[in-house]
């Protein structure tokens, strides 16, 4: 069933375009990566659907609702952006009660849904620690548990595995992709790192110069690329692929 | 600068080395007395009342795009730190002093006139930078995508994560409206117990009893001090 859809969306910044008639479906709970080099447009693409930015052209529609008009506030997004974007002066456990006690939320029900929450993510014991306590990967879990506490019609990633170490990286990307999926939210995630994206991502577009060049599974990019950009971006995994696809040679 | 500051304060010590018992005099008689309290509750109220201006008006300055915004903020910000608070002083007269249909002239609100346009632009400058540091971290964001709206905005993120910028925008506003004098002095004038400031006694003072005047001027730097150190401890790392 599709969730949100994106249609003929075009942005220009003065004369670049950064966005050009950019348009796709995200099924119901499904984790969509929209991957890219820098600059392709992919970071704008996100932003259009938070409500931070207007879209010249084009429109969004959420269970086939049109929301280009909500603001930021109405549409019920969670967001966790690249630098975590956690509250300095808060602890990790005002930070996830944030988003419930702006919706007045009883206190009860708020220390409920908290807990709830820090034991989705794993995070127990560290309520009372500020950001600047927390390693790169519980920050990341505690922006998530944020994002998650409202249960958001739609979570939007940005950058997510940016800011965390090398060494631990493929722990913290699948126990992201578990989280995600326990939590049955359909989600947006804007990524670089074709290796992560292929991890992470049910289904994969693939961005370049404003436009989507191709969506599909793994499997479908991989042994289908539809264009030379396509194969250029995905020039080691193609190559790994196609070891495991046919090991004798 | 600093070398500056050192000798200016060594030398009021040396001058005023020989008569401390004037200075100790200088505190106890009712004029100076009377002068401390209209400087610092004037000083004081100052710094209060722009604190309240300068949150809405930096949250307008950052948040809101209209046109003249560049042009407003320089006469809000730059424009008074650079105009003769003797001018302001007399504009204020011809605004709200006699024939006006409001005057106010030669009363205590007028000495808080006075300060408020030269004074409010450091706690302005503070309170704008801080709150376009945030808005550019987007935690801002972070929070309306939380369902955040203004009014929670101002007092759970914005306000917490300026605190320390605000009170040092306070301390500034302070410091700047205890030495303010001309514009004062014009406005205001210096009538004991009403209008007459710190600032003003050691100006009126300084030709006929030039030892008053160190005095009074040494007590000016010590509570000038003292009060910024007080608002750096209470602005602290806890």
């Amino acid at each position: 069933m599709e969730k949100l859809r994106i249609e003929d969306i075009t942005k220009h910044y003065g004369k670049v375009t950064a966005l050009d008639r950019v348009s796709l479906n995200v099924r119901s709970e499904e984790f969509l990566v929209v991957m890219g080099p820098s600059g392709c447009g992919k970071t704008t693409l996100l932003l259009i659907l938070l409500g931070v930015l207007k879209a010249d052209s084009g429109h969004l529609y959420l269970d086939g609702k049109i929301i280009d008009d909500l603001t930021v506030e109405d549409r019920n997004f969670g967001y966790v952006p690249q630098d975590f974007g956690l509250f300095p002066h808060m602890t990790a456990h005002d930070n996830i009660a944030f988003g419930l006690r702006v919706r007045n939320t009883p206190k009860d029900e708020v220390n409920r849904r908290v807990e709830e929450l820090l034991s989705l993510v794993e995070l127990q014991g560290i309520e009372q620690r500020k950001p600047a306590e927390l390693s790169g990967g519980q920050r990341q879990r505690v922006a998530l548990a944020r994002a998650l506490a409202i249960q958001p019609s739609l979570l939007l990633l940005d950058e997510p595995l940016s800011n965390v170490d090398e060494a631990t990286k493929s722990e913290i990307r699948q126990r992201l992709k578990e989280t995600v999926k326990l939590a049955g939210v359909t989600t947006v995630c804007v990524l670089h790192e074709p290796g992560d994206a292929l991890v992470l991502g049910d289904r994969i577009a693939v961005m370049y110069a404003g436009k989507i060049l191709q969506i599909g599974t793994v499997q479908n990019l991989l042994e289908e690329p539809e264009s030379e950009i396509v194969t250029r971006l995905l020039a080691s995994h193609l190559f790994r692929w196609g070891e495991r696809a046919s090991p004798d040679g | 600068m600093i070398l500056f500051m050192v000798v200016s304060l060594f030398y009021l010590y040396v001058a005023v080395g020989r008569t401390w018992g004037l200075v100790v005099e200088a505190l106890v008689s009712q004029p100076v007395v009377q002068a401390i309290i209209v400087s610092v509750s004037s000083s004081t109220l100052v710094g209060l009342i722009a604190l309240a201006v300068v949150v809405p008006t930096a949250y307008v300055f950052t948040y809101k795009e209209f046109r003249f915004k560049g042009l407003l903020e320089t006469l809000l910000v730059e424009f008074p730190q650079t105009f003769p608070p003797a001018t302001v002083g007399l504009v204020y007269l011809l605004m709200l002093g006699p024939g006006s249909r409001i005057n106010i002239a030669y009363t205590y609100p007028a000495v808080i006139v006075s300060k408020l346009y030269v004074a409010t632009p450091f706690a302005m400058s503070f309170a704008i930078r801080r709150f376009r540091e945030i808005h550019r971290s987007g935690l801002d964001t972070v929070a309306r995508t939380l369902g955040c709206r203004t009014r929670h905005l101002l007092l759970w993120i914005l306000l917490p994560l300026s605190a320390k910028d605000l009170a040092a925008g306070f301390s500034l506003t302070w410091a700047r409206a205890m030495g303010e004098v001309a514009g004062t002095l014009i406005f205001a004038g210096a009538i004991p117990g009403l209008t007459e400031t710190i600032p003003a006694v050691v100006l009126l003072t300084s030709s006929a009893t030039p030892q008053l005047a160190l005095a009074v001027s040494v007590i000016a730097a010590f509570l000038s001090i003292g009060a910024l150190l007080f608002f750096k401890w209470i602005a602290r790392e806890r």
